[in-house]
């Protein structure tokens, strides 16, 4: 008998079996078509032949009406639209999906009792998620990058805060706000996996992920609750705006992302618990 | 009643949130109003707030041009909440006080603090010091501000000071000049002192034209309104008053505050004061704050700088244990708002004033601009003017980004000397200077000098809108060489950006000449400027403590993972038996039974048929031993191994339990060779042997979600055989399966267990079971009922040859008949 616990649920094996799936591929065509529905609605949406160059949204020194400045531009506007819902919701899927998709095809079962060790079975399930998640984060502003090239041309980035950059520099920042944002995601991941764990409806968990992220916000939103909100975890979503200061302030970003992080953490920990302690009866 | 206690918990919810938003104000300090005479014929109207613990260090609160005591109560009330007895009045001239307005004079308002800090120390609620010495701070904004520095320099008595945007030379506040070392007084800001000037006289009209100002001021200001610069008495009067002349008597702990948005009083107002300081008394604590506030307006602080306040106060008044930054500065462009667009600020702190760190410079590459007067000074350029400073400039930069005019560089009447693109980003924190030629087709000069940023996109940033004016007179032919203090700021360039001088040649604000001339300016020597070294003010150990916190949270999960995990029991050695289970129960969390004690083995070669009515527990018997559901009690052993999840004893069974599990996306193939990759074993799989037993055929290949129930039946009990374990476990293996298909499957499970190998089955067609097993498990609600080999069974029972009636026998009236499991 040749088993070994540590080659149960190869890393490759789980990602090969999470790719085969079609909601993965309409994630990432989801991620995609953000940046080329925003470039197309631009390019040939109806315009008010003022002379003026096109521009989304009712600012000209905002965010969104900076975005047809170039493609730095619109890779940061891009990020500013995938940050609140999109990346969100698709992380949720990725993460909320995993477990409770296995239970509900009754897979689950036959994995565990062959036996994948419970712990490795979500370390695994976990790696290859995060993977697919960190995928998603990195390729809506390359995505977005080439779309802005061919639609609006290469020009210096323009910050909102009056800052010019430099391709290079622009480039540098763009690259500080994906992996600021995929680790403020850790918290939509580590909640839509504990979820996961908890139901047998893949669905449920996803929603309920992406359900509680919008109450965040909302919650976020009130003003009234002053230095309370400093413990919501969205409330850090947007902080990577700081990456667009001449000199960066990193305070926010750090508090943001180690918060989100730790949250991640710990309702990672909370799935890995509950799941080595469950009775699996799907 | 679950209903009713979700209403009580959302109605809790409701009541702390209430709480928490709305908390009960602080209790509302005593306050008592009292007349006091301070100087013969000048009465005082005071206001004292006292706190809850007497005695308790004192305040004195001075408020801005054109207030009165009313104007600071919210401060008054904050600080006696805060545990000190608050003074404020009202200066004289104005409101119900009586007397003349001297701009704080020695022997005019400056006297009557003095004289407001003996009353305090005539009060039982003052901390004393020693003999008529009181523990008291002063504290004021702008006119008041002024006269917290000069009654720190007259009366040693006050034990801290905190000044906000105020001034340090009143004649560089009226006719500021730019211009180093310079004997020539700055040209008239008119707008602003006309301004200043008109807040009382058109208030007190009644008492004349000069209002409530003493006419010594009055006099004052009518000749600069005529003449645009100060006669030598002029000279001496606004020199009385300026605490830069004073400031070398401050010993007490000085805090000076000033804003960025201040064209009245800039920010180098400070810098003066700070600086005059220093260089008598340099152990004297002294700290500085620029805020975003000021004059003009712009982004209030009034939350932050209230704590910093306080914090000056209880280090030097109470004497608590606090570290103060020496300099703390707020960024406007650090971050916005994504609501509303606003410009969120941000502090930043350091341990040198702005002065004191390194100098930098900065090569200028332009050789000469040149600007023309016109007559008059119209147009002219608006950079700041009283109330619309800050919006100005806000509104000049959006702008001159998109069509590159900006109001503060008229076109023709300014020009820039700029450096190189930058190559790396630079940031401005302090004073700057130039060393320049200034050319003037007449034998004077008034300019207007800033530090701007032009980004590629041609937007200039004229932080403020705040401007250095030039004055100079006697121009030789070949042009007079100054060296020109540009305005203390905080700028921040980024690399590709150019920074640059900007001069324009009118400006609304200021008087200006009457001629029109042609001015040149070239640049003699590198741009001089200063940065900050500083770290974001609220978060500087918070920093390092986050990330720290992250890291130590993973390993805080790993070791909670850890501990948590279940216990395995200890390896049974005695047991011979393949599998063994031994006293197993399981109540499920809703306090169903399914198993009760329930102990049986297993032997080599055997075919166990477990049989039982619906809900008799069977399934979740085949559960437990398959590590998938934790007994409440007992233990199982598979060849001696306990099992537990995870079991490396699992190894060595293959299982079908309650229907078929595949990834429906893919086909059949595929699934039992993911199956297989995904168990971690490495012999001989099988697969040949195994796929025959599907009979699939090419369906093999498709989908499995185009499979009807019975294929997938099949490939789920090949999938079980992957690999050929010792032990195979197959729940309702026949279900779905027409009768060939039994036939067939029957001779499978008894060609499986031919060589040693053990089968268990569990199932509801006990015809099936009594042709294909040796051995019988029989069990009911949870208990075993019957245990042993089918033939002893069978003999035993004298009545029937059938399985079936000897069920219905043992089993007894519990039995429902032909209800297939759901």
């Amino acid at each position: 008998m040749s088993y070994s616990a540590a080659k149960t649920l190869p890393y490759h094996i789980e990602l090969y079996r999470q790719l085969k799936r079609k909601h993965t591929a309409f994630a990432y065509a989801f991620v995609v078509s953000l940046p080329v529905l925003v470039a197309i609605a631009v390019k040939f949406g109806p315009s008010e032949n003022s002379g003026e160059p096109t521009r989304i949204g009712s600012g000209t020194t905002d965010l969104i009406g900076l975005a047809t400045n170039g493609a730095a531009n619109f890779t940061v506007t891009m990020l500013y639209f995938a940050t609140p819902f999109l990346l969100v919701t698709v992380i949720a899927l990725f993460n909320g999906d995993t477990v409770a998709s296995e239970a509900s095809w009754s897979t689950l079962r036959y994995l565990l009792a062959s036996p994948v060790p419970r712990t490795r079975l979500l370390l695994q399930k976990i790696k290859v998620s995060l993977t697919l998640s960190a995928l998603a984060v990195l390729i809506t502003p390359i995505c977005a990058w080439f779309v802005g090239l061919i639609a609006f041309g290469t020009k210096p980035l323009q910050s909102p805060l009056g800052a010019t950059f430099t391709n290079s520099v622009a480039i540098s920042r763009i690259a500080i706000i994906t992996v600021y944002l995929a680790i403020s995601l850790l918290f939509v991941a580590g909640l839509a996996f504990y979820l996961s764990v908890r139901t047998d409806a893949p669905l449920g968990a996803v929603g309920v992920a992406v359900g509680t992220s919008i109450l965040l916000s909302i919650l976020d939103a009130i003003t009234a609750l002053g230095k309370l909100r400093d413990w919501l975890p969205v409330h850090y979503a947007f902080s990577w705006f700081d990456a667009l200061a001449t000199t960066i302030d990193w305070s926010a970003m750090i508090r943001g992302a180690s918060y989100c992080f730790i949250v991640g953490t710990v309702l990672f920990a909370l799935a890995i618990n509950r799941f080595a302690h469950k009775d699996v009866t799907s | 009643m679950k209903f009713r206690g979700l209403q009580v918990f959302v109605a809790s919810i409701i009541c702390a949130m209430t709480i928490a938003l709305f908390p009960i104000g602080v209790d509302a300090s005593a306050e008592s109003s009292e007349i006091v005479e301070t100087s013969p014929g000048v009465l005082i109207d005071t206001s004292k707030y006292l706190p809850k613990k007497l005695p308790a260090p004192a305040i004195l609160i001075a408020h801005g041009f054109g207030g009165s005591k009313d104007s600071v109560e919210a401060e008054a009330k904050f600080f006696a909440s805060k545990g000190f007895v608050v003074l404020t009045w009202t200066a004289r001239g104005f409101g119900e006080s009586t007397g003349q307005i001297e701009m704080n004079s020695i022997n005019g308002e400056v006297a009557d603090t003095r004289a407001l800090i003996s009353y305090l120390a005539r009060s039982k609620d003052v901390i004393i010091d020693a003999q008529g010495d009181p523990r008291v701070g002063i504290m004021g904004s702008s006119y008041g501000g002024a006269n917290a520095l000069l009654a720190a320099s007259q009366d040693s008595r006050i034990d801290a000071v905190i000044a906000d945007i105020t001034w340090s030379d009143l004649q560089q506040g009226f006719f500021p000049q730019s211009v180093e070392r310079s004997q020539v007084s700055g040209p008239f800001k008119k707008v602003w002192v006309g301004t200043f000037f008109s807040a009382v006289s058109l208030q007190n009209a009644y008492l004349g034209e000069c209002g409530s100002f003493s006419q010594q001021w009055c006099d004052a200001y009518e000749n600069a309104v005529l003449q645009g610069k100060p006669s030598q008495a002029e000279k001496d009067l606004l020199a009385s008053v300026s605490p830069i002349n004073y400031a070398s008597s401050i010993t007490a702990p000085t805090l000076l505050s000033q804003g960025q948005a201040d064209s009245l009083f800039p920010l180098s107002e400070s810098s003066k004061t700070a600086q005059a300081i220093k260089k008598t008394n340099p152990n004297t604590p002294l700290s500085m704050i620029w805020h975003a506030d000021g004059h003009d307006g712009a982004n209030s602080q009034a939350t932050y700088l209230r704590e910093q306040f306080l914090q000056w106060f209880k280090k030097y008044l109470l004497n608590e244990k606090l570290e103060f930054p020496v300099f703390q500065f707020t960024r406007t462009n650090g971050s916005i708002s994504l609501q509303d667009s606003s410009v969120i600020p941000k502090v930043f702190m350091s341990d040198k004033l702005p002065f004191e760190s390194k100098s930098q410079q900065l090569k200028l590459v332009t050789p000469t601009a040149a600007a023309i007067y016109p007559i008059g000074g119209v147009p002219g350029a608006i950079s700041a003017l009283p109330g619309i400073g800050s919006a100005g400039a806000l509104a000049s930069q959006l702008l001159s980004s998109f069509a590159g005019f900006s109001p503060a560089f008229l076109p023709g009447q300014s020009g820039f000397l700029e450096s190189a693109p930058l190559t790396e980003p630079i940031s401005v924190v302090g004073p700057s200077s130039i060393k320049v030629r200034i050319t003037s087709t007449q034998p004077d000069a008034t300019l207007f000098f800033s530090l701007v940023v032009r980004s590629p996109s041609g937007g200039i940033n004229l932080p403020n809108g705040i401007v250095a004016p030039v004055q100079i007179s006697n121009i030789s032919t070949g042009g007079s060489d100054v060296v020109v203090n540009l305005p203390e700021t905080i700028l921040d360039a980024s690399a590709g950006d150019v920074i640059a001088v900007g001069i324009s040649s009118t400006d609304q604000g200021y008087e200006t000449p009457k001629t029109s001339r042609f001015y040149s300016v070239s640049p003699l020597s590198a741009l001089t400027f200063h940065t900050s070294v500083a770290t974001a003010a609220q978060s500087s150990t918070a920093n390092i403590l986050w990330p720290l916190g992250a890291v130590a949270s993973l390993f805080v999960a790993f070791v909670y993972v850890r501990i948590r995990r279940p216990k395995i029991a200890p390896i049974h050695e005695n047991s011979v038996a393949l599998v063994e289970v031994d006293n197993l129960s399981k109540i499920y969390k809703d306090g169903h039974q399914a198993v009760s004690n329930l102990s049986f083995k297993v032997q080599r070669g055997q075919v166990v048929g477990l049989l039982g009515p619906n809900g008799a527990g069977k399934t979740t018997a085949l559960r437990m031993v398959m590590g998938l559901i934790f007994p409440t009690q007992g233990s199982i052993y598979l060849n001696g191994k306990s099992v537990y999840p995870g079991s490396p004893a699992l190894s060595n069974l293959g299982s079908f339990i309650e229907g078929p599990g595949f990834l429906p996306h893919l086909s059949g193939r595929e699934n039992l060779r993911l199956y297989w990759r995904s168990i971690g074993r490495d012999d001989e799989q099988h697969l040949e042997q195994v796929v025959a037993i599907t009979k699939l055929g090419t369906a093999l290949d498709k989908k499995v979600r185009s499979y009807s129930q019975g294929m997938r039946q099949r490939l789920a009990i090949a999938q079980s055989m992957l690999g050929m374990p010792d032990l195979l476990v197959l729940d309702e293996p026949t279900n779905g399966l027409d009768p060939q298909q039994i036939a067939e499957m029957r001779q499978v499970l008894k060609d499986y267990a031919t060589a040693g190998r053990t089968v268990i089955i569990s199932s509801h067609l006990l015809a099936e079971i009594q042709q294909t097993c040796s051995h019988v498990v029989l069990m009911n609600r949870g208990q075993l009922v019957s245990f042993g080999p089918m033939e002893e069974l069978l003999t035993k029972n004298q009545k029937s040859q059938s399985l079936e009636e000897i069920f219905l026998e043992l089993i007894g009236d519990d039995l429902v008949i032909g209800q297939e499991k759901v």
